[in-house]
This record gives C-alpha cells, sequence and structure tokens, in this order.
C-alpha cells in the first residue's frame, strides 16, 4: 500500500512538473507585454560589441531617450550565423540585431523578420549606395553600424623607408617590395588565418580592380552567366592570393588576428591585407597614436599604374525585430543612431575607421594616418564597394577555400572552380537559376 | 504460451511515445527535407540532388574519408594502448589506484577545454611541444598548420583523452577474469608472455568489443574536439561529417546539410552493426 501511494504521488509530481516546465516560457513572454516600455535588447557579435563607439551611443541613448539598451552577445562567424538563423526561427529574436549587409542578408529570409524602413524618414540621411547595401526586394531594412573600412593594405612606414621602398602601384611592384623584405629577413606578408575570415582579404579587396575592368561582372554572375574560373580578371584576384603565399610569417595558420594587430602595431611586419578597423584594435593595445600612425594604408594594386582604387568594406546593418512589440521604441532608437549628435559620441569614444555611411556628416576629430590615406582615395572618386553589397550570391564557405589557397593545398585555379561551386549552392538556397 | 502475461504492452506506452515523437519521426522527416532545398517557411523538393552535389564536391567528400581515418585510427590507437595500460594496471604494483585515477583524468575534462589547450599546446613558435623539441636540438613542427600532419594531431589528441575511458574498460574485464586460469597455467609452466596471450586476450575479448565500437563511434561522429582545435582547416584538411555538417548549416544551405546528415546516419548505421555483429560472434565464454 505505502508504495502505491508513493508511486502515485511521484507521478503526478513527474506530470506537474512536466506541465509547469512546459508553461514557464508562455509566462515569461506575458510579462513583456507592458504598455510603452522604454528598454529594448540588441543582439550583437562580441566583436562588434567591442566597439567604443557603438557603447557610447548607447549610453547616450539612455540619457537622451531615456531608452536603456540591453546588449546580448553572440559569438562571431559560423556559431553566430548559427545563434541568429534559429532565433530567427524561433521567434527568439532580440528587438534589434546587428548582423552583416550585403549578399549575407538575403540567406536571413529579412522580408519575414525585419522591419522596413524604406518609408522612414530618417532613412534619407543614410548613403545611397549603403541603402543598396541593406536591401532586398525593394524594402530597406538596417542602418548603419559604425564607419565604413578599407579593405587593403596596412604597411610599415618605418620598413618603406629603411629598404627604400615605394609604395606599389601594380602587382608586380608589390611582389618585388615583398621580395626585398624577405631577404632582409623581415616578414613581408602578416598572415592571421587562424581566423579564417582574414584570409579573404587579398581575394576581396581586388574588388576595385575587377570592377573596373568587368564592370557588369555582379549582374552577370548573379544571372549564372559568368564566373570567377572562366573570368580573367576575376581568376586574377585569386592569382594574387595564390603569389602571398611565400611572404607569410612562419605561424601564419596559427595567428590570431588579435595576436597579428598586436605584431603589426610593433613593427614586426612589413604588409598586411586587412580591414581599416583594425587600427582602432591596434590603438586600443598601446594607446599609442605614434605607433599606429607609423602604419600606412594602400589599396590592393591592379596590373594597370594608372588604374588605382580602394575597396570598400561597409559596416554591419542595425536592423529591427518586426515581430517584437516595441516597434515605436525601436525606430525611435534607429533613428537616434545614426543622428548628428549619436555619431559625435561615437567618433568621441573611439577614432572613425573610415567615412560613415551617412550623408553630409563629417568627422569633428582628425583620425589615424591610414584612415587618411583612405580618405584620399574616396575624395579622388577612386574607390568601389566590396562585391558582396552590390552581388546577392556570396558563397559562405570562402574563407576555407582563401585559407586552403592561401596555405598552397590548392591553385588559384582550383580554388576559383571551388568558389564557384559554393555559389552555387548558396544561388540554389535563394532560388536562383542557374 | 497460454500463461497469463504479468505486465501489460502498456506499460511500453510512455517509452515509446517519448521515442517516437524525439527520434522516430524527426529521423523521418529528416529524410524527406534531404530530398529538398529548403527554409523555414518553404520547401521545393530537388530529388537527389542534394546527395549528387555531395558526393561530386570534393570539400565535402574528403570529409568523408577523413573521417573514416580518424574512426579507425583513433580506434585501434585506443584499444591497443589502453590494451597494455590495463594489463599494467592491472598487475602488481604499489601506485595502481592513483595511477588509475590519473590515466582517467583527461577523461574528465571537458573536450573543448582540452582543445584549446592542445593547440596552444601545438602552437608552431610559442607552442611548448614545439619549445622542448628545439631545446633539444629538433627542428619545430607545424603540427596543426602543416596540412598533411593536422588531422593526426588531432587523432593524437582524442587519444591522450579517450585511452582513460577504454583503459578502464579493459581493467574491469580482465579483473573479471578467474585467477585460477593464470595460477593453472603458471603452473604448467607458461611464460608471461603466453599467459597474456592465452589467457587475457581471448577472455577480455568483452571488453575489447566495447572498447571497438565505443571508440569507433565516438569517431565517426566526432565534432567537438576538430572544432576547438582547427575548426577544419588549414582548409579542408581536417574536416570531418560532423562538421561540414554544421558549417553548411551555418551557411543556410539546409538541405544539404540534412543530406550530410543522413548520410552520417547510414554510415554509422551500416558499419556499426555488421562490426558489432561481427565481433560478438567471435566472444569465447
Amino acid at each position: 500500500m505505502k508504495k502505491r501511494v508513493m508511486a502515485a504521488f511521484l507521478s503526478v509530481l513527474m506530470i506537474t512538473g512536466l506541465i509547469a516546465g512546459c508553461g514557464s516560457k508562455e509566462n515569461g513572454k506575458t510579462e513583456g507585454k507592458g504598455e510603452e516600455s522604454k528598454e529594448l535588447s540588441l543582439l550583437v557579435d562580441t566583436t562588434n560589441a567591442a566597439n567604443e563607439g557603438f557603447m557610447a551611443i548607447v549610453d547616450l541613448a539612455e540619457k537622451e531617450l531615456g531608452m536603456k539598451i540591453n546588449v546580448e552577445t553572440r559569438p562571431t562567424s559560423t556559431e553566430g550565423d548559427n545563434v541568429v538563423k534559429t532565433r530567427l526561427a524561433s521567434g527568439d529574436m532580440a528587438d534589434l540585431c546587428v548582423y552583416n549587409s550585403g549578399a549575407l542578408l538575403n540567406s536571413l529570409n529579412p522580408s519575414e523578420y525585419f522591419i522596413d524602413l524604406s518609408e522612414q524618414g530618417f532613412m534619407e540621411r543614410v548613403d545611397d549606395s549603403y541603402k543598396q547595401a541593406v536591401s532586398v526586394d525593394n524594402a530597406v531594412y538596417g542602418i548603419p553600424f559604425a564607419t565604413s573600412r578599407g579593405e587593403a593594405v596596412l604597411y610599415n612606414k618605418e620598413m618603406y623607408e629603411k629598404y627604400n621602398l615605394e609604395i606599389p602601384k601594380t602587382w608586380e611592384e608589390f611582389l618585388s617590395n615583398c621580395e626585398v623584405l624577405k631577404e632582409a629577413g623581415e616578414t613581408a606578408v602578416l598572415g592571421s588565418f587562424a581566423d579564417s575570415w582574414t584570409a579573404q582579404i587579398v581575394f576581396l579587396g581586388d574588388a576595385y580592380n575587377l570592377m573596373t575592368a568587368v564592370s557588369d561582372f555582379p549582374e552577370k554572375f548573379d544571372a549564372g552567366e559568368m564566373k570567377w574560373a572562366t573570368t580573367p580578371e576575376g581568376l586574377r584576384s585569386f592569382e594574387k592570393l595564390e603569389d602571398t603565399t611565400p611572404y607569410y610569417n612562419e605561424d601564419y595558420l596559427s595567428m590570431t588576428y588579435d595576436e597579428g594587430c598586436d605584431v603589426m602595431v610593433n613593427g614586426g611586419a612589413g604588409h598586411w591585407f586587412i580591414m581599416s578597423n583594425a587600427l582602432s584594435a591596434m590603438y586600443s593595445l598601446y594607446e599609442d597614436m605614434d605607433m599606429v600612425n607609423n602604419l600606412g594604408m594602400f589599396a590592393i594594386p591592379g596590373d594597370d599604374a594608372s588604374v588605382n582604387g580602394i575597396t570598400m568594406w561597409y559596416p554591419v546593418a542595425i536592423y529591427g525585430n518586426k515581430n517584437s512589440e516595441n516597434q515605436d521604441a525601436i525606430l525611435e532608437f534607429m533613428e537616434f543612431y545614426i543622428s548628428e549628435a549619436a555619431l559625435d559620441a561615437y567618433c568621441e569614444a573611439t577614432l572613425p575607421d573610415g567615412p560613415f555611411c551617412v550623408k553630409d556628416y563629417e568627422i569633428p576629430v582628425e583620425s589615424y594616418a591610414a584612415v587618411a590615406d583612405i580618405q584620399s582615395y574616396i575624395d579622388a572618386g577612386n574607390y568601389e564597394p566590396a562585391l558582396e553589397y552590390i552581388s546577392q550570391v556570396k558563397g559562405a564557405d570562402c574563407p576555407a577555400i582563401c585559407q586552403e589557397l592561401a596555405s598552397g593545398q590548392t591553385t588559384a585555379a582550383e580554388a576559383a572552380q571551388k568558389y564557384d561551386e559554393d555559389c552555387a549552392k548558396a544561388a540554389t538556397q535563394l532560388g536562383l537559376e542557374w | 504460451m497460454n500463461r497469463r502475461r504479468i505486465y501489460s504492452n502498456w506499460f511500453m506506452v510512455p517509452a515509446m511515445a517519448i521515442f517516437t515523437v524525439f527520434f522516430l519521426i524527426p529521423t523521418v522527416i529528416s529524410l524527406f527535407f534531404s530530398l529538398t532545398v529548403w527554409n523555414f517557411d518553404s520547401f521545393t523538393f530537388c530529388g537527389l540532388d542534394n546527395f549528387k552535389t555531395f558526393f561530386s564536391d570534393e570539400s565535402l567528400y574528403s570529409s568523408i574519408i577523413n573521417t573514416m581515418i580518424y574512426a579507425i585510427l583513433t580506434c585501434v590507437l585506443k584499444l591497443v594502448l589502453a590494451f597494455f595500460l590495463a594489463v599494467f594496471l592491472t598487475s602488481k604494483i604499489k601506485t595502481k589506484n592513483f595511477l588509475r585515477s590519473v590515466v582517467f583524468f583527461p577523461n574528465l575534462i571537458s573536450t573543448v577545454a582540452v582543445g584549446i589547450t592542445f593547440s596552444a599546446l601545438m602552437h608552431p613558435t610559442k607552442g611548448l611541444i614545439n619549445q622542448v623539441i628545439t631545446t633539444f636540438g629538433g627542428t619545430s613542427v607545424d603540427w596543426l598548420g602543416n596540412t598533411d600532419i593536422a588531422l593526426y594531431s588531432v587523432i593524437l589528441t582524442d587519444v591522450w583523452k579517450g585511452v582513460g575511458v577504454a583503459t578502464v574498460i579493459f581493467i574491469a574485464g580482465m579483473q573479471s577474469i578467474d585467477k585460477t586460469f593464470y595460477e593453472a597455467a603458471a603452473i604448467d609452466g607458461a611464460s608471461a608472455w603466453q599467459r597474456l596471450k592465452a589467457i587475457t586476450v581471448p577472455l577480455s575479448r568483452p571488453a575489447m568489443n566495447s572498447v571497438i565500437i565505443l571508440s569507433f563511434i565516438g569517431g565517426l561522429r566526432t565534432f567537438d574536439l576538430i572544432w576547438a582545435m582547427t575548426g577544419g582547416g588549414p582548409g579542408y584538411a581536417t574536416e570531418v561529417m560532423a562538421s561540414t555538417v554544421y558549417k553548411q548549416y551555418a551557411a543556410g544551405y539546409y538541405g544539404l546539410s540534412t543530406a550530410g546528415n543522413v548520410i552520417m546516419f547510414a554510415l554509422i548505421a551500416l558499419m556499426a552493426f555488421p562490426l558489432q555483429k561481427f565481433l560478438l560472434s567471435k566472444e569465447v565464454d
């Protein structure tokens, strides 16, 4: 008898436990539904969360709008993609989501999840080419999270002076500079491929040269008419990456981006193919302006000395969750984020790594020397956005393919072939007819 | 057979319900979705295209080969090492209990922590392993950067971590061997090697089988250690099935990644069942 009572008691306990377990989530949701809450959650990856300019705007928003932003962080790259996609699909996304602009936005199916901002007045302030990078089918979804960046070569001025080198105008000149540095026992090109995204920069940063040579490449590529492997100018970008293989530091496959920043700012290498936001990361290491100003930036050279322009990388975007209850607060925050006051606060907290994608906004402070180099390309009109802001298709395996090529496992032609196959997968997923 | 059954079949219902909802239905659904290109709100049927892509794309099918190398090598190494460790640890030595704990310790650490630690130890310039090698006049080895040996470096780490469990299983098996066999053999004048070969090996067969099955299946579905140490790189040099499936999913190629899962499921099932059958048929009493 005792046993039976015990058993009955335990089963009741288990069932109530199950029901309670299932119910708790529901309860949590209804609580959040209060009236006009001035609290917003924001999901951002750890690298961008470390941006002091962004934090300054968040703080200012709390002061000026009385709006509390709860910043949630997620990992970067593959893990982060999974977090974002899973949270979107399960309806668990934060009010604001920071994610890539450009081709990768397509893969999130934004019309389903994000607020269309095309009717919002504040979007007039955003640069048109940036708007294009956060648009899918005529709907505009995001505002720029930070400054744009140059995707080019950081070089060590001291080393250039010591070995009497000139800023290269062609790829041949660049390679002969590397040869000089290598002969002298210096690290000619810094590799930080433990973070595999850094392996793509040579290839992606060559977009200006590709676009000036074949201006309709993105359209034809999206239509499936042009391929990387069969377009000589496209293949050239992979060949350049292949050319760099002999010049890397010994531990280039084990060095992380953070370690790379440290080496570069200490003058440990001649060149580094990277994005200009590395400058801020370097400055934050030692807070020594002279060390950072020893670095300059030049665009990835083409084959013709008369064509010389830089590839620009657009910032990630802040997207508003369409299914959140706090629509008004989200829009209010977005409008504030790109206001003059907010951008000033950004510049005060951290020096900009390039121009903002906001019309008629003059940066009020003097930034790093390399940023002035970038600005001079832009002032001369010699710049193009990276390909993924124009084209819809970007193969997701680009980092691994570039890493494989740069470590000498494949040839440029094989890598281009592989990247084409990878893009074909992405096109299939997007429902394009290839 | 007319005896009244003591237990009603209804006792099976709770377990079956859970099994059906959480295992059977998802398996069938994933079989279906592996034949489609899907995202979270729609799907298009595409026949066997995903499987064709998987087997024709070098970066994908090379992961199947790597998985096989990984599973077989870790299994064999663990088996051999664990066997001799177990023989040593069941012999008459003083610090037996202490040594047994030491062998088992690596298994208590989280795999990701092990991976991060070892990738630091194997760093080509700053890693401890290479510093020791160069101190003794050797040339340093790029353990995880050299594409020819990266996979083997991860395999060695896996063996280091997993050999403890295999050893414990072997110890349990060996302790259950009746001591009288050894006494009889000793009286008959059998040498230590003969005793090992004629008594210990055949009679620890059940333990050996458990070790083989566990470490082989563990090797086939390995993910965490690879991910923590190399992320599948450099390039695709250490990509295994599970990491490929994960990457395809993260890239948003959902159909392809589902197909990868189905292939992995089929591969494990096709190898594990015959293997187990074969091994069990070899057991002696």
